[in-house]
C-alpha cells in the first residue's frame, strides 16, 4: 500500500511536471468550454438539458485528453530506461499498475473539474437560467468518472503493449472512439437485439446520467471493464519477467 | 550469496549467455569483466530479476530469482548501466521516493537518505533537478539509490563510468569500505581499478566464463615468458653472447639506442635473471642504465583470454 501511494504520488507529479500536460490541459478546457458554449447558443430557446450539453462536450474531448495522458504511462519509462530501476525495486506489478493508473486518473479529474464548473459560471452570468439541477450534475459527474476510469485503464494497457508514445496515443484514441460509438455500430446490424444496443451505448449512458437518472447497470459495466483492463495490464507486466 | 548454475539466455537466435555457472560468497567483491557484448549486462539483469533466463538456475541468498523475485529484490541494490533516472525529479525527492519503494519509512528513511547524500557527495545538489546534473552526479545518485536500503548484495554495472579521477577514487574507496558487510558484483572496463578493488575476477567472453581467480593468480597463470629489459652500453655481440649464457634466458632481442643497446630478454617461467645480468655487466665493466622485469597485469590476461579461444 505504501508503495502504491509512493508510485501514485510520483505519477501525479510526473503528469504536472511534463509540458504536454499543460498544453493538453489548456487545450481541453478551451475545447470543451467552447463546445459547450456553441451547444448552448445553438439550442437557445429549445427545451434541452443544460447538463446534457455540458457532459456531452466534456466526454467528447475527454477522449483526446485521456489518450494523451495515458500514452506516456509505460512507454516513457521504457524509452528512458527507468523501467529497469522501477521493476528491480521490491514492488509488485499490481502496485506499479494501480499506482500509475491512480496517478493518471487523479490528474484527469483535476483537469476535468473546472470544465464541469463551467455550468455554474454560466448560471452566474445569466440570471435567466435560474436553478441548476444538482441531481443531474451529480449524475453527470458519476458517468464522467466512470468513462475516465474505463478509458484510462484501456489507455494504460495500450501504453504497456506499445513501444512508441504516438502509436499508443493513436491506438488508444481509436479504441475509445470505437467504444463511444459501440452502440451505434451494434445497432447497424439488424439482428442485434435493441437491448444490447442500449447496454453498450456510451453516449446514451451519458445522456441518461446527465439528466439525473442513475442506472446501476452501466456503473457495473464500466467498473468491471476497468477492473478487467487493469488485471490484464498486471498480467502483461508480469509476463515481461518470464518472457 | 550468488549461485548461478548453467545459466542460458537467448535473444531470438543469438545466444547471449551460454551455460554460465559461477558462485559468489558472502562479503566478496567480485569483478565481472568481458569485452562489449560478452553478456555482462544480460547476466546482471537476470541477477536483478529484470530479465528472465532461458535456462538454468540462479539463486541469491537462497532465493530463486524467478520464483522468489520479490525477496531477491529486497536484498539487492542494482545500478544499471547508463543510470536511468527520472530527470524531472529533484535529487532528494528522488532518493526519498526510492527509499519508500525499498521499504524504508519514518526516521530510518530520513537518516539513510541523509547518510547517502553525504557519502556520495550529493549534499550540494540535493535540491537540483536531476535532468540538469552532470554525468558524475547522476552516477553518484544512482549509486546512492542502490545503497539506500543497505542491501546484502550490490550489483553495479560499470559504476565509475563518466566520473573524473577524484570521483573514481572516492567511489572506489566507498565500494572497498562496503566489503565486509555487503557482497559486491561489479562490471567495469577499467582494469587497473578492478585489480585494485576486487578480490576475485570473473572474465566472460561470448557468454562463457573464460577465467575466474584472484587478479594476482590470473596474472601468474599467464602463458608466455616474462620479459626482462636491460639497457647496457657495450659491444653488442659480446653483450648478447653474455646474456644468452645466463641460465633462464631463452632469447635476446637487441634494439639500438645511440651508444646504448636495449636488450629484451625472454626468460623461462618464474625465472628472475636480474641479479645475473647485473653481475655480468659489472664484471665486464659495461655501464648499465636500466634493468626491469616487465610485470604482466590484468590487462594482458584480459586481452589473452578474450581474443583467443583458450581457457585459463
Amino acid at each position: 500500500m505504501r508503495n502504491l501511494c509512493a508510485i501514485w504520488r510520483r505519477e501525479l507529479a510526473a503528469c504536472f511536471l511534463s509540458p504536454i500536460a499543460y498544453v493538453t490541459m489548456v487545450f481541453f478546457l478551451i475545447a470543451s468550454g467552447s463546445t459547450f458554449l456553441v451547444g448552448v447558443i445553438k439550442n437557445a430557446g429549445s427545451n434541452v438539458f443544460l447538463t446534457n450539453l455540458l457532459f456531452a462536450s466534456v466526454v467528447m474531448w475527454l477522449t483526446v485528453l485521456i489518450s494523451i495522458v495515458s500514452m506516456r504511462l509505460f512507454t516513457e519509462e521504457v524509452r528512458s530506461g527507468t523501467i529497469e530501476m522501477l521493476m528491480t525495486a521490491p514492488v509488485t506489478e499490481t502496485e506499479v499498475v494501480l499506482g500509475k493508473y491512480a496517478g493518471a486518473v487523479t490528474f484527469v479529474l483535476v483537469i476535468v473539474a473546472p470544465a464541469i464548473a463551467n455550468i455554474f459560471a454560466l448560471a452566474a452570468l445569466n440570471p435567466s437560467i435560474g436553478k441548476i439541477d444538482e441531481g443531474a450534475v451529480v449524475g453527470g459527474c458519476i458517468i464522467t468518472f466512470l468513462v475516465i476510469a474505463f478509458c484510462m485503464s484501456m489507455g494504460l494497457l495500450v501504453s504497456l503493449m506499445t513501444k512508441n508514445q504516438i502509436a499508443a496515443a493513436i491506438t488508444c484514441l481509436c479504441l475509445i472512439w470505437i467504444m463511444l460509438f459501440l452502440g451505434n455500430i451494434v445497432s447497424a446490424f439488424p439482428f442485434m437485439p435493441a437491448k444490447l444496443v442500449a447496454y453498450l451505448s456510451v453516449l446514451a449512458h451519458v445522456d441518461e446520467f446527465s439528466r439525473g437518472s442513475i442506472d446501476s447497470r452501466p456503473v457495473i459495466l464500466y467498473l468491471s471493464g476497468s477492473a478487467f483492463m487493469l488485471f490484464t495490464a498486471v498480467r502483461v507486466l508480469e509476463s515481461k519477467r518470464w518472457k | 550469496m550468488i549461485k548461478v548454475e548453467n545459466l542460458t539466455r537467448r535473444f531470438g537466435r543469438t545466444l547471449a549467455i551460454d551455460n554460465l555457472s559461477f558462485e559468489v560468497k558472502q562479503g566478496e567483491i567480485v569483478g565481472f569483466l568481458g569485452p562489449n557484448g560478452a553478456g555482462k549486462t544480460t547476466t546482471m539483469r537476470i541477477l536483478s530479476c529484470f530479465l528472465p533466463a532461458t535456462g538454468g538456475k540462479v539463486t541469491i541468498g537462497g532465493f530463486d530469482v524467478f520464483a522468489d523475485s520479490l525477496e531477491v529484490r529486497r536484498r539487492i541494490g542494482y545500478l544499471p548501466e547508463n543510470v536511468p533516472l527520472y530527470t524531472d525529479m529533484r535529487v532528494k525527492e528522488y532518493l526519498n521516493y526510492r527509499a519508500v519503494l525499498k521499504g524504508l519509512s519514518g526516521k530510518k528513511k530520513k537518516q539513510r537518505v541523509k547518510e547517502m547524500l553525504e557519502t556520495c557527495g550529493l549534499e550540494e545538489v540535493s535540491g537540483s533537478v536531476i535532468g540538469r546534473l552532470s554525468k558524475g552526479y547522476k552516477q553518484r545518485l544512482g549509486l546512492a539509490d542502490s545503497l539506500v536500503h543497505e542491501p546484502e548484495l550490490l550489483i553495479l554495472d560499470e559504476p565509475t563510468i563518466g566520473l573524473d579521477p577524484n570521483q573514481i577514487r572516492h567511489i572506489r574507496n566507498l565500494i572497498k569500505s562496503l566489503a565486509h558487510h555487503h557482497t559486491v558484483l561489479l562490471s567495469s572496463h577499467i582494469l587497473p581499478e578492478v585489480e585494485m578493488i576486487c578480490e576475485r575476477v570473473l572474465i566472460i567472453n561470448r557468454g562463457r566464463i573464460v577465467a575466474s581467480d584472484t587478479p594476482g593468480n590470473l596474472v601468474g597463470l599467464m602463458r608466455g615468458a616474462p620479459r626482462t629489459i636491460a639497457e647496457i652500453n657495450g659491444p653488442v655481440e659480446k653483450v648478447r653472447e653474455g646474456l644468452l649464457k645466463i641460465r633462464g634466458i631463452i632469447s635476446v632481442i637487441h634494439e639500438s639506442d645511440g651508444d646504448w643497446g636495449r636488450y629484451l630478454c625472454d626468460c623461462e617461467k618464474d625465472a628472475d635473471v636480474r641479479p645475473e645480468i647485473f653481475a655480468m655487466a659489472s664484471s665486464c665493466k659495461w655501464i648499465m642504465r636500466e634493468l626491469v622485469l616487465e610485470k604482466r597485469n590484468l590487462e594482458d590476461v584480459f586481452v589473452e583470454v578474450t581474443t583467443e579461444e583458450k581457457e585459463l
